[in-house]
């Protein structure tokens, strides 16, 4: 077992570090702006432009800026800083990163819950009015554009430019630490507009994977044998769990590198539109280091979906 | 000779298929039809699926005769622009009698616009998946049939792609390749890159499905019999193997039609994709976010064509996977 | 200015202008408005920077400012945004600096007027005694940290943008990187002199209020000017009213300005009201960076104490606040110029004929009503815009009159005098019939997105095939339109505000021939005719306000001849404040609020 987490780890990085190069060449030899025009300001003599490329080192031969910037990144721990603002990046991304983790966190337990509970009564009460009610909206979540969809919510719930005007409007997050009500109350509407299309899709799996498994052969012999219909519930939602498992962490995998969409909409200043900004802007070091840290996030929800597999079927392991 | 659709896989991510083979002779008192067979007979009776394959159909016409469509309407062309119907404000006008849908903030029709967006998805959805499919059946058929180091190689290929995250990468090469196009010109602004995208970050999808699909089937007896027959790999792969995947390949790409139709919007939406003055609807809810709370007319039309041909695929999209998999619960 | 954070949707400033601020050379009555009343200056009954009172403010009282849009550079030595100007000239003292009403050189950190001597090559300013910096450096300002804030400015860690645009004739400076700069003399602690190879003196003077000659202690600096970027700016001390918030170190990024999130100004515990003309009403200014335009615009007008800073409000507010705030809606003139760059050089607009063609053909009203409508914009017909010095002798509001300025005399477009001349350029269906396509390269994010489509779609009327693309402000000119090579042959979302009120500021660089360079080039069109290129020569040297507004009128108007670039906006900023807010803008930065003026009710 040991063995095989240790392995997953190791490929985990090595992928982690082939996304890295890839970012890096991507960037770079893409035709974007040279980054050092964009900082010279107006009218810059041809020579400072000069000295800022060599001040910024995009003079040096590709390969040894990209091994610079891993020798920075696995010694210091230092990703460089922004053209712009010249904040260290990694201090620009501690500082979104709650942002976003308090987004994909609430979204994710909103999707998780409702969707598994709508899933599974959906599931045990088929083809009832619930059941396809519940998979209508379903449907009809997972195919609305999240984007637009937090322009409609906005402009039925804002409190200030909504018809009923019950929740913040776009612009209004806040810290955690500094109003928790505000906080929470400012998320509700992103929470709901991230977790929608995700929980629909959840609820049909699991409604999928349940009915099938409460069709097996060993479930009607549980159920002959007298269990009770919890405990036999229990057990297929166990079975089925595994598809919406692996789903879910990448979902969240995806979603921590920043969910851009729903960020743009709402004003939250998380990763995503920092990223968002850093590629328009040709703002290298913060675009290498929010995909990374993207990247990084799916890489580490695939190596645990992964391990936990392995724990639960060792047949995985010797794979 | 008999052959059957595929096993019960633990794929993941994916979605796994139950052994479809046909019931023997004269249990149910009719000849017995091959699997693709009864996967067409099932779909044709599934009333929902043709809704939505007759609705897609239209929006397929009403996008290839789109001048036609609108000139019946009276309405005045996509990029036609007509100031006067703002206010003095510079405000658009909303909806009248001559345009249905309103207008945007340089007066051009909404409804004229929208209609020619669904050029740009269903341009997006069906060629741009269309390739991406063809690609990921190659890749995913190589790995599968030669396992060994080619399926490690080609396998970890796929892991580092499906680690990047597509959003991200949309917006860099969308960005890059604004002005002049990527690759010495070969892939344009707008269409071409939205396209382009889709089809590096996408094929693994399908390659990891068909890979898995592909190693449980070259065991079959079939296989080994034409190998005796001495066949080629590439005449086992392509003419033996694909032709039982074909069911499954459509339906995981008609899944991935509705998703790449999204991708195209949300990235148009970012100012990345597709450029004015081409209509698209992602963008259009772009242009409208900055006065969507006095202008909703712009904003709502487009994201409803949106929602409606997005739940019209996924619509045919289940009910092809309930077709190709009757036993699942439905 | 330009505003560069275009997130897409957002309704993000247009402001394609340049640049910012200015102070400048005046007009000869130095009364409370030294710039009159005239129909260019009238703003549809709203107030206005020279309407709001400068006296007579309440004490006390903390500020909150809406700013959707990050600083670009706080540095004084770097600053060249109008949004920037809002707290750099609240917390810094130039040695001269303008009245929110006027465009008359103040005395600020200078005692007096500049003397120019010596055939226009010395220029000498004396400077007031007893001014001290903000804790912790504290001590007196001399001369010598005059001379070392202009100094440092070429010094590549700072590379301020202007310095060799205005202060090249300093002796020494051309090759100057950061160390003393041998044409800057200062004979004694409160005088400085500045000896020029060029007789440019009066240019040198007017260019005299411009942040970068905002005093900078060097023993404390300089360690920070070593960096590469400086990062002086995030531990920068102040000679104004106001300082931005710091620790005992000195430390202001974290505190006072936390990018990307806020910045906070407290009082200058070390300024001494009587030595400034700024009364300095407010005790602190709390400023929250970030959210959209529209939504940051109905939290002002529905707010009090608050008030929303940044270069252009969004289209749906200013329509709000004139239908139903009237009172908080501030309307600033002269807050730049919108013009169609079009390659001089290369493609079929290196044809005089083809440019009057497209000139005449645009509809500048359309382009003015997708920008907000005629309360915030004037139709262009010349290149100075109201408040510039020349404005009015250029032709004013109709701009040159004349049967060969018949392709400027219609606003709402005339496809039949555009015909005309594209039959004059030798395409005789008065469409173009060539084979080349033309590459437009645009900014995204309103109302810049739309006038470029509206070019795009006059493009299309002449005839032309168009391959048009939008792109992030920035990249848009960083990359493209201020690269000759990339051969873009029309940039339709440039714009222009002076650095200062002198004409020599709009019309210099962005239409001589000698300016072209290969990055960072500003002469989009790159326009280079020897006649004009000696004509902007002499006009530099010219001495006196009237004599300089003459010189470039007359300029102006042989571009206009030319039809080098196609202005069609000159704009009028508006902006907003809350209700309990008496906010005084300043209408040399846009009509932005000065915080030093600005009171509560």
């Amino acid at each position: 077992m040991i063995r095989y987490i240790i392995r997953r780890l190791l490929t985990g990085v090595l992928l982690l570090v082939i996304v890295c190069a890839l970012t890096f060449v991507f960037f770079r030899i893409l035709p974007t702006g040279n980054p050092a025009l964009l900082r010279a300001g107006r009218d810059p003599h041809p020579n400072l432009v000069k000295e800022i490329e060599r001040v910024l080192g995009l003079n040096k031969p590709l390969i040894i800026q990209f091994w610079d910037y891993l020798k920075e990144f696995f010694f210091h721990f230092n990703l460089g800083y922004s053209y712009y603002s010249q904040e260290s990046v990694r201090s620009l991304i501690a500082e979104r990163l709650p942002v976003t983790l308090s987004l994909t966190i609430g979204a994710a337990v909103l999707w998780i819950v409702g969707g598994l509970s709508v899933g599974i009564v959906s599931a045990l009460r088929r083809h009832s009015l619930v059941d396809r009610l519940s998979m209508g909206t379903a449907l009809l979540l997972l195919s609305v554009p999240e984007f637009w969809l937090g322009f409609v919510f906005l402009l039925l719930f804002a409190n200030d430019i909504g018809k009923l005007k019950i929740l913040p409007g776009a612009g209004s997050y806040v810290g955690l630490t500094y109003d928790p009500w505000k906080w929470f109350t400012s998320l509700i509407m992103p929470w709901i507009v991230l977790a929608a299309g995700s929980a629909a899709v959840y609820a049909r799996l699991i409604r999928s994977s349940l009915a099938e498994t409460m069709g097996e052969d060993y479930i009607r012999t549980a159920r002959a044998k007298g269990l009770r219909e919890r405990a036999i519930i229990r057990q297929g939602v166990r079975s089925a769990i595994n598809p919406v498992f692996t789903l879910f962490g990448l979902e969240v995998g995806v979603l921590l590198g920043g969910a851009v969409l729903v960020e743009t909409v709402f004003n939250i200043p998380g990763i995503g539109v920092e990223n968002y900004k850093a590629i328009v802007s040709s703002d290298f070091p913060v675009v290498q280091g929010t995909v990374l840290l993207a990247a990084a996030f799916i890489i580490a929800a695939n190596i645990v979906v992964d391990i936990a597999y392995a724990y639960l079927d060792p047949r995985v392991r010797y794979r | 000779m008999s052959t059957s659709v595929g096993e019960l896989l633990p794929s993941r991510g994916g979605l796994e298929f139950l052994d479809g083979a046909p019931p023997p002779d004269g249990v149910l008192g009719e000849r017995a039809r091959s699997p693709l067979q009864l996967f067409w007979r099932r779909l044709r009776r599934d009333r929902v699926a043709l809704v939505s394959l007759a609705f897609i159909v239209l929006l397929i016409v009403v996008a290839i005769a789109a001048p036609l469509v609108v000139s019946i309407l009276g309405l005045p062309g996509p990029d036609v622009q007509n100031l006067n119907l703002t206010n003095s404000f510079g405000s658009p006008l909303g909806p009248s009698w001559a345009h249905p849908f309103g207008v945007d903030q340089l007066g051009e029709d909404v409804m004229s616009r929208v209609i020619y967006g669904a050029r740009v998805s269903l341009e997006v959805g069906i060629i741009g998946t269309g390739i991406s499919t063809v690609i990921g059946v190659a890749v995913g058929m190589y790995a599968g049939f030669y396992r060994g180091w080619v399926d490690a190689l080609l396998s970890r290929f796929m892991d580092v792609v499906l680690s990047f995250p597509i959003l991200l990468l949309g917006i860099g090469l969308g960005a890059a390749c604004s002005v002049r196009g990527c690759v010495k010109g070969l892939v344009q602004p707008g269409l071409g890159t939205i396209i382009f995208i889709i089809c590096i970050a996408t094929w693994p999808y399908i390659a990891r499905i068909v890979r898995g699909l592909v190693l449980s089937m070259r065991e079959r007896e079939f296989v080994e019999a034409s190998r005796a027959l001495g066949a080629s790999d590439v005449r086992i792969m392509f003419r033996e193997i694909l032709p039982n995947l074909t069911a499954p390949i459509v339906v995981y790409a008609s899944l991935l039609i509705p998703t790449n139709i999204l991708l195209e919007a949300g990235l148009s939406f970012l100012g990345v994709g597709i450029r004015p003055p081409t209509p698209s609807w992602g963008a259009m809810i772009a242009q409208a976010a900055p006065i969507f709370n006095t202008a909703w007319w712009f904003m709502v039309f487009p994201g409803l064509a949106l929602l409606l041909t997005v739940l019209a695929f996924n619509l045919l999209g289940d009910g092809l996977q309930d077709a190709l998999n009757p036993r699942s619960a439905r | 200015m330009r505003s560069y954070r275009s997130l897409v949707a957002v309704a993000s400033a247009a402001a394609l202008a340049l640049a910012l601020a200015a102070c400048g050379s005046s007009s000869p009555s130095a009364s409370s408005s030294s710039l009159g009343t005239s129909a260019a200056l009238s703003t549809g009954g709203y107030k206005s920077p020279l309407t709001e009172p400068l006296t007579g403010g309440k004490r006390g009282g903390t500020l909150n400012v809406l700013q959707e849009i990050d600083f670009e550079h706080l540095d004084p030595g770097i600053a060249y945004f109008s949004v920037d100007y809002a707290v750099v000239f609240a917390t810094q003292r130039p040695l001269y600096s303008q009245k929110p009403n006027s465009n008359e050189e103040t005395p600020d950190m200078a005692e007096g007027p500049p003397q120019i001597s010596d055939g226009a090559k010395t220029v000498t300013v004396h400077i007031k005694h007893g001014i001290r910096f903000s804790p912790p450096v504290d001590r007196e300002v001399t001369s010598a940290d005059v001379a070392y804030a202009i100094e440092r400015g070429a010094n590549p860690n700072v590379a301020t943008p202007y310095i060799q645009v205005y202060f090249k004739a300093i002796e020494g400076m051309p090759t100057a990187t950061g160390g003393p700069i041998k044409g800057i003399e200062t004979p004694n602690r409160y005088e400085i002199v500045f000896h020029l190879s060029e007789p440019k003196g009066q240019l040198v003077a007017d260019a005299l209020l411009l942040p970068l000659t905002a005093a900078v202690p060097k023993e404390y600096a300089e360690k920070f000017d070593k960096n590469k970027p400086s990062n002086y700016a995030n531990f920068q001390v102040a000679t104004g009213p106001y300082m931005l918030k710091n620790d005992a170190r000195g430390k202001v990024l974290g505190i006072g300005y936390v990018p990307g999130k806020s910045a906070t100004l407290v009082r200058n515990p070390n300024w001494n009201p009587s030595s400034d003309y700024r009364p300095a009403y407010l005790n602190e200014i709390d400023v929250k960076i970030g959210g959209t335009s529209t939504v940051l615009g109905r939290q002002v007008l529905e707010g009090t104490n608050i008030v929303q800073n940044e270069s252009a409000v969004a289209p749906p507010v200013v329509q709000l606040a004139a239908e139903k705030y009237k009172s908080q809606l501030e309307i600033s003139p002269g807050a730049g110029s919108h013009y169609i760059a079009v390659n001089n050089k290369v493609g079929p607009f290196d044809n005089i004929d083809v440019r009057k063609a497209l000139w005449a053909a645009l509809d500048r009203t359309a382009m003015n009503k997708a920008r907000g409508g005629e309360l915030v914009t004037n139709v262009a017909t010349h290149f100075l815009y109201p408040t510039i010095n020349g404005f009015e002798q250029s032709g004013g509001l109709k701009g040159p009159q004349g049967p060969q300025f018949d392709f400027n005399a219609y606003p709402e477009g005339n496809m039949r005098v555009a015909e005309k001349y594209m039959k004059l350029a030798g395409y005789p269906d008065g469409r173009y019939s060539g084979h080349e396509t033309l590459t437009v390269v645009g900014s995204s994010g309103s109302p810049a997105e739309q006038d470029a489509e509206i070019v795009e779609q006059t493009l299309k009327n002449l005839g032309f095939t168009v391959k048009f693309t939008l792109v992030e402000a920035s990249t848009m000119y960083a990359k493209y339109c201020n690269v000759p090579k990339e051969e873009i042959t029309v940039c339709p979302s440039v714009g222009w505000a002076a650095d200062f009120a002198d004409p020599q500021t709009v019309l210099n660089i962005a239409f001589n021939g000698t300016a072209i360079v290969p990055t960072g080039n500003t002469n989009w069109g790159q326009t280079d005719v020897p006649k004009i290129n000696a004509a902007l020569a002499a006009a530099e040297n010219v001495v006196g306000r009237e004599a300089r507004a003459q010189a470039w009128a007359k300029i102006d108007q042989e571009l206009v001849e030319d039809a080098a670039a196609i202005p069609f906006d000159w704009d009028k900023q508006a902006n907003i404040e809350g209700s309990d807010v008496d906010g005084v803008g300043d209408i040399w930065n846009v009509g932005e609020w000065d915080y030093s003026y600005t009171s509560l009710k």
